[in-house]
This record gives C-alpha cells, structure tokens and sequence, in this order.
C-alpha cells in the first residue's frame, strides 16, 4: 500500500450531546481514492468539514507526511493542499467561469489591477485540458447559467490547476444527471493518474466501487470497515454499511 | 412564470445589464430632444441653463450612489448615507465658522468622519450579524439626530476660499466641476470594481458568501471595505452639495439613502448583491435626474416624481428579478 501523505489519529469531535467522532484514524495514500461510506450520520461530514480546516476537533492529532500539523482553518488546508468540493460547490453565479476560477487567487500586478488576459487563457486551457463536459464554450459564461456536472468541472478544474494534492468530495454526484456523473468519476481516476489523492463521501456504492481503490465503513464517530478494493465486493461493502 | 420568450430576451438583456440601462437612458434622452426641438419655448430642455443645472444637480446624488452601490454589490445596504452626509458636512461648516479652520482640512476632517461612520456600521452589522438595513435605519435617525444636538435645527452656512468653490463647485461653461469629480469617481470605482482585486473579491463577497469563505476570502474584512467607501463617498457628497448652495439646511439628507437605492436598482444592481456596474448607477442617477427635470419643465406638481421613479423602480426589479436565475431553479 502506498505511503500515508494525510492521516488523522484518534481524532473526537463532540456537538454537545452527540459524539461525531470518536478516537477515529483515518488515512490517505499517495495518488489514492478513498470511499468513505457510511449512514446518514455517522460522521463523514465531519471528518471531511475537520479535514477541510472547518471544524477543530476536540482530541487527536494531523499528520501531513508523517509530521504533524495543524489545521485550524481553512487557510492551513489549503497550504498542505486540501481541496473540498461540496454538492453545493463553492462558486458564485453570478460571476464568470474565469471570475470563479481565480477567486481569492487573482492574478494581478503588484498594485493589484487584474491580469485578465493570463487568467482567461489559463482558464481556457484548465477546461479544455481537464474533464471534457460539453456546454463549456467559453470561460467567460456566468457559472449561474452551467448545469450541476459543469458547475463540478469548474470547481474541480480549479482544485486542480491551484495544485491539490487531495481532493475531498462530498457527495459531488447526488445532483448530478448520469452522464455528468460518469465524467466527475472519470475525472477522479484521471487525477489518480496524476497522482492526486481523493476522498469520496457517497452513499452510491456502485459509484463508489467503480473509481475507490480502498473504502473506509464509519459508523457512531469510528471507522469499522477498511478494507482495498481487492479484497472487498459490493455485496460485502453494502452489508457493512447496512448493518452496522 | 412568465412566458419564455419574455425570459428569454430579458436573460440576453442581463448579460449586459449596463448596456440594457443606457438603451433605456439613450432612448428616453432622444425623446426628450426630439421635443425640445419640436416645442423649443415650451420645452426648454436643451437650453443652457436647464442643461447647466441639471448637470450640478446629478453629482450629488450620484455620487452617493457610487459608494451605495458598491455596498450593495458587497450584498449590504447603508440607509444613513444621507443624515451622515448631513451631519459631516455640518460638523465641516462648524469647523471653519467657529473655529477658522481652513475649508480644506474642515472638509477633509468631514470625509474621514464618514469614512469612520461607515465603518461603524460595518463593524456593528457585522459584529453582530445583524442585518445592515436595521442598523443604518438606526443610523439614520441617530445622525439626523447628532446633527441637530451638535448644532441646531437654523441653516448653518458653508463659505469656502475661491479656489475651493470652483474646484468643488465652479463650472467650466455649461459642465460643473462638481459633475467632472462625478465622472472621476465613476471611473475610478469602475476600474476598481471591474479590474482590481478588491472589486473581484467584493462581487464574489456579494454574490455567494459561503463561496467566498470556503475558498479563503474573508467576507469580514471586503464588507468593512465596502462599509467605508459607501461612508467616504456620502460624505464627500455632502461637501459637494454644501459647496453648491453654500449652506447646509439640518433637515436636508433625508431621502437620499432611498433614491441613492433607487438609482443602483434602476441601473441593474442586485438587492441580493454580487451583481451590478458603475455605469448602471450612473445612468439611473441621472435617469432620476432626467425624469425631475422632464417634469419640472412641465410644471408638473413635484409628486409626479414619486410616482415616476417609484413605478421605474419597480419595473428595474421586476426586470432583474426575471433575467436572473431565480425563474428557473
């Protein structure tokens, strides 16, 4: 199995009354797609939120290449190369593909005006580069006119010209048409190819089975099934989801 | 739902909201001369007075304008842009009556004052997630309020050097220089908001504030911008004005706010922020303007005004409301 680049260690995060994680490991490998699956709350949102620099766990420790770090916002996840893509993904419709792409990451001079020209070639070739979703002719189209599939090819595209090394997805495909969600997966396995690591939170387990190389089962706060793809099926892995 | 044609055309008129607002603006213009040439003593509309005064009557509202409609690009509202104005301006004239000092630093003195107002309101709004249209009423009253304790209910008057009168306040034949700072403020903010950094994070601040937060911009900190431009400009609105008529009548201000709000909805800027350009404001400031000089031409009673604008105001919403997205989720 591949080295760790990622890893959190007896991490517990309390919500008053409710336990969301408890003394939970987890890890990722280089270039690896992890499907972490589990019921409705069993505490993926949380570890994802946690992972993201969200949410500050109570108890436990981050490692990042085997050192540990500390990630207490959003910030110290993107500095170690954390990317969250969400359902709802984090673009503004009202503004441009090319607006959305360079957010917060403008390209400007060193008084601050905006290269427009660089920005909009480099995102022409990010989109044409990446996943191929049709509909996209131009960067400067309004992200509020995409549909759902686009609107995840722009956030991933972005995720990955801004140089993440792991992307969590958190059910990027529930609103997405067939079709849109056969290009998000492909465009996960594409990126293992390029040695980007995934984590991908879905309750669909045929998605899950066609692009995860190892699943991780939460259930209550803690992992209770890790197991490669190799060695598992999807009649096991819904057993494990259903049953615990 | 509207029909989809009508959609349709009212979504490829958005992508271009500026160009939609200054279609409308071109064509009521050409109406406006096409009767003044027809009927030239009856209506005066392209006589040079008419079209002096109206040109110093723009830049006082539509400099406000500006600064409310970045705020609102930033997805608040500041409803004390005009009893602030009041108040800066008046605390300016107290400055130079009572105590000597020269015109330019009083004034100065006054828009670093609205400047810091602006801020406050920022910072109580967003201290305390309250919404920003709450704590500007509240602002609104309380400077209407401040100015009649620091001063009284007279008019107090405003008597700059020469120098300061015409750079503030002269004309240059028919054009005012008061209009040329307008112009200057229109540029720079539209350089800002469409070429600059800043602008780009206040659009995206605006438009989808969660986005802007998950990937790393801190909404706090381009409101708090955005607080103060629209507390700088009002109150270098008020200097303007108080230049112009050389007083500053304690009462004046109030109203502002909402034809300031007027103008930035009837130039295509979104009440749900994030989207909205400075030609837009411009040309719906000066559309109120048009629309108050039509009917003063006229004779007509000055309701007539209220009734006008209130109705344009409507229509821009229901306009933007329909080319927007929101038909179609």
């Amino acid at each position: 199995m591949s080295r760790a680049i990622y890893e959190v260690r007896g991490v517990s995060k309390r919500y008053g009354n409710v336990q969301a994680l408890s003394n939970l490991n987890f890890h990722i490998g280089a270039g690896e797609v992890v499907g972490l699956l589990g019921d409705n709350g069993a505490g993926k949102s949380t570890l994802i939120k946690m992972m993201s620099g969200i949410v500050r766990p109570d108890d436990g420790e981050v490692l990042v290449d085997g050192a540990v770090a500390i990630v207490n916002s959003r910030r110290d996840s993107e500095n170690i190369g954390i990317e969250t893509i969400y359902q709802d993904t984090a673009l503004v419709d009202t503004m441009s593909i090319v607006r959305n792409i360079f957010m917060g990451r403008e390209m400007a001079n060193r008084w601050g005006f905006l290269n427009h020209r660089l920005m909009r070639e480099i995102a022409i070739e990010v989109l044409q580069s990446g996943i191929h979703v049709s509909g996209i002719d131009s960067p400067d189209k309004e992200v509020g006119d995409l549909s759902g599939g686009q609107k995840q090819a722009v956030a991933i595209a972005r995720a990955v010209y801004f140089k993440r090394r792991i992307l969590l997805l958190d059910e990027p495909t529930s609103a997405l048409s067939v079709r849109e969600t056969e290009a998000v997966l492909n465009y996960i396995k594409q990126l293992r190819a390029e040695n980007v690591s995934s984590v991908l939170v879905t309750h669909n387990l045929y998605h899950a089975y066609q692009v995860c190389d190892r699943f991780v089962v939460m259930s209550h706060g803690q992992t209770v099934y890790d197991v490669a793809k190799a060695n598992t099926s999807i009649e096991e892995l819904t057993r494990h989801v259903v049953l615990i | 739902m509207p029909s989809s044609s009508f959609t349709r055309w009212a979504q490829s008129f958005r992508r271009t909201t500026d160009a939609s607002i200054l279609v409308v603006f071109v064509a009521i213009q050409i109406v406006c001369v096409a009767a003044a040439l027809i009927a030239p003593t009856s209506f005066r509309y392209l006589s040079g007075p008419n079209i002096s005064v109206m040109l110093q009557a723009i830049p006082s509202l539509g400099i406000v304008a500006v600064g409310v409609g970045v705020l609102m690009i930033a997805g608040e509202f500041d409803l004390s842009v005009g009893t602030a104005a009041t108040f800066v301006s008046v605390v300016a004239a107290m400055l130079m009556n009572d105590m000597s000092v020269p015109v330019w630093i009083a004034s100065a003195v006054a828009i670093v004052l609205g400047t810091l107002i602006g801020t406050l309101n920022g910072l109580i709004t967003l201290q305390f997630a309250m919404p920003s249209f709450i704590v500007t009423l509240g602002g609104l009253l309380f400077w209407h309020g401040m100015t009649f304790l620091v001063h009284g209910a007279q008019s107090i008057g405003f008597r700059p050097d020469p120098v300061f009168q015409f750079v503030f306040g002269g004309s240059l034949g028919l054009v005012g220089t008061s209009f040329l700072w307008l112009i200057l403020c229109c540029v720079g903010f539209h350089i800002i908001l469409r070429h600059h950094r800043l602008g780009n994070q206040i659009f995206a601040v605006g438009g989808n504030r969660d986005a802007a937060t998950a990937i790393g911009i801190s909404p706090r900190k381009i409101k708090l911008i955005a607080f103060s431009i629209a507390g700088a400009m009002a109150a270098f609105s008020g200097i303007i004005s108080a230049t112009r008529v050389n007083s500053i009548n304690p009462a004046q201000g109030q109203g502002i706010e909402l034809q300031a709000i007027a103008a930035c909805v009837i130039g295509g800027v979104a009440l749900t922020g994030g989207r909205g350009g400075i030609l837009g404001i411009f040309l719906g400031a000066a559309l109120i303007y048009t629309i108050q000089d039509v009917l003063l031409l006229m004779r007509a009673p000055g309701f007539y005004l209220d009734i006008f604008v209130g109705a344009l105001i409507v229509i821009a919403v229901i306009f933007n409301q329909v080319a927007g997205n929101r038909f179609r989720r």
